[in-house]
């Protein structure tokens, strides 16, 4: 049994090391390599975290160790998935082979290919802990896998004993490898951004504080401003988010705190699909 | 090749299902929950050290739903905590031997969020009887290289057919995770449910090795709790205790191991050493009184 080594290999050819800023070269201390990506088509597509993506453009080193550029083409910060765009040559892209996971189950053979600490191509394997929502980050559905993950993972591929990607590594909690699950990546490719406040929360006794304020995003444009208390539960707020409504109506407090105001942010529609 | 990986992974996937079906999540502790085993139709094992009160404690049961489970008694010295619920239509899983080092294994937990969860390891030593840093006995000392996060603790540990080896604890080492052998759950479970409790045989005496002259080993006591048993029936501090009813002692386990031997309440000889003579003096066994 050849096992996981082949899988790897054709994972490793479709993985991508991510770093911020325009330009390259080791001098340059914003081209550390600031997460993993996933080849997702032969034309240039690569998927990876939000929390990767970070700046408008980026350079991408393949798995061969050529370097380009690449815009970011849509950002969804509440799934926490990007997408951007490199110009793909003589189809020398490997795309990664996208799996069910809808069906997976816990004690499935997982195996993740990333980049973590800088390590290119570094592969962990383990099985399938757990599917399904996690305490604090809302209703939608991850893949907790009992693999060792390390920053670097960020963005890269989790996939199965087929060697499909099932997800895409986003977080440690508690020890174990959390995954965005690849039905919830393609949703993402095929209709877009979720609607978004743009805005960073933080969960304080009286509701939700605001502790970054895109100055581009729908929180920004109803003249929210960092350092105000959202009055809402977070699962309740990303219910809203979803309900499919163009507006939405916050209360908030503000500065001394004694008076409830009101917002209405109007959220962007999904316009950016990605592919 | 990668068919045959994909093979193992559907084997593991429908092992843990099998397993899961007999895994609840026990809600008796602030911030994590733990999880507990159908052991028999409507009682439920799980790690002893997981269970902070004895109230209000709830189980979600395979199907999602939650309901009240009382606590029928635990024993700190296996870690094993018993659980009762109303609901008995649960069948229990098939138990295996103590399995051999190698052996691929499975801990099967659950969680209220996300239903059944899984980790994968192997077994990497298992060894026989093993008395641990509690007091209590393991009828194996089974070793997990597996990583135990903080919800696994109660589950199940399963082989890749998934047949339960034992219930998962990390309080009993601390450089690893072991299972607690399912044949030591049997018994802890009898005697709880007869008892609510794990009674422990007791001389109230504090023991030392020591050699005598003749070549032979002995226990000499140290210590005496006033109104301990052994104290009640003559024993006085400085004798050495040689045999326990009529079993030569050389040290604490085999004293340990002779008291578990005998019912408390049940009268024994004891053989000691006084002034160079030797003496037999009857003790009745008490039960070790209980920390907390």
């Amino acid at each position: 049994m050849r096992g996981f080594g082949d899988i790897a290999e054709r994972l490793r050819r479709s993985t991508v090391q991510i770093f911020n800023g325009t330009t390259d070269g080791p001098t340059n201390k914003d081209a550390r390599s600031q997460g993993s990506g996933i080849v997702w088509n032969a034309g240039g597509l690569i998927l990876t975290n939000a929390h990767v993506a970070r700046t408008p453009e980026a350079q991408i080193e393949l798995w061969d160790g050529r370097r380009v550029h690449a815009r970011v083409a849509s950002r969804d910060p509440r799934r926490d998935l990007a997408t951007l765009r490199i110009v793909a040559n003589d189809g020398a892209l490997e795309p990664a082979t996208p799996g069910d996971s809808t069906s997976l189950r816990p004690g499935e053979l997982v195996i993740a290919v990333g980049n973590p600490l800088g390590f290119a191509g570094a592969l962990s394997t383990g099985v399938v802990h757990s599917i399904g929502a996690l305490p604090g980050m809302g209703g939608q559905s991850w893949i907790r896998a009992d693999v060792r993950l390390a920053p670097g993972n960020s963005g890269g591929p989790l996939a199965n004993a087929e060697g499909r990607v099932i997800g895409i590594n986003t977080a440690i909690v508690n020890g174990l490898g959390v995954a965005v699950p690849s039905h919830t990546a393609l949703d993402f490719l095929r209709r877009g951004a979720a609607p978004s406040l743009g805005v960073v929360l933080r969960p304080v006794d009286l509701g939700l504080l605001l502790v970054e304020v895109d100055q581009a995003g729908a929180a920004a444009n109803a003249s929210l401003l960092p350092g105000d208390i959202l009055l809402t539960r977070y699962d309740a707020l990303t219910t809203a988010l979803d309900s499919g409504r163009p507006t939405l109506r916050l209360h908030f407090l503000r500065g001394d705190r004694t008076r409830v105001r009101e917002a209405v942010v109007r959220l962007t529609d999904a316009v950016e699909a990605a592919a | 090749m990668a068919n045959q990986l994909a093979a193992l992974s559907n084997e593991i996937a429908a092992a843990v299902a099998q397993a899961a079906r007999n895994v609840v999540a026990v809600h008796a502790r602030p911030r994590f929950s733990s999880s507990g085993v159908f052991w028999r139709p409507g009682v439920i094992v799980t790690a002893e050290h997981t269970i902070r009160r004895e109230e209000e404690i709830t189980v979600t049961l395979p199907d999602g739903t939650n309901v009240p489970a009382t606590l029928a008694g635990t024993d700190p010295g296996t870690d094993i905590a018993v659980l009762k619920i109303d609901a008995a239509n649960q069948n229990p899983g098939i138990t295996t031997a103590a399995p051999v080092p190698g052996t691929l294994a499975l801990t099967i937990g659950r969680s209220e969020d996300s239903g059944p969860n899984a980790t994968l390891g192997i077994i990497s030593a298992c060894s026989g009887e093993w008395r641990t840093w509690r007091g209590g006995r393991l009828d194996h000392y089974i070793r997990l290289d597996l990583t135990l996060y903080p919800g696994s603790d109660g589950g199940a540990v399963v082989n890749t057919a998934g047949e339960t080896i034992g219930i998962a604890t990390s309080a009993l080492s601390r450089i690893a995770g072991l299972a607690i052998p399912a044949v030591t759950v049997d018994r802890v479970v009898d005697e709880i449910l007869a008892r609510g409790h794990v009674a422990r045989g007791y001389l109230g005496v504090g023991l030392q090795p020591v050699e005598l002259p003749d070549h032979h080993k002995g226990l000499i006591v140290l210590s005496l709790e006033p109104a301990g048993p052994a104290a009640k029936s003559g024993i006085m501090i400085g004798d050495i205790v040689v045999q326990l009813g009529g079993k030569a002692v050389q040290d604490t386990d085999d004293i340990q191991r002779a008291l578990e031997g005998h019912a408390v309440g049940q009268s024994v000889p004891v053989d000691i050493l006084r002034g160079g003579e030797s003496r037999q003096i009857a003790v009745t066994i008490a039960e070790r009184p209980r920390s907390n």
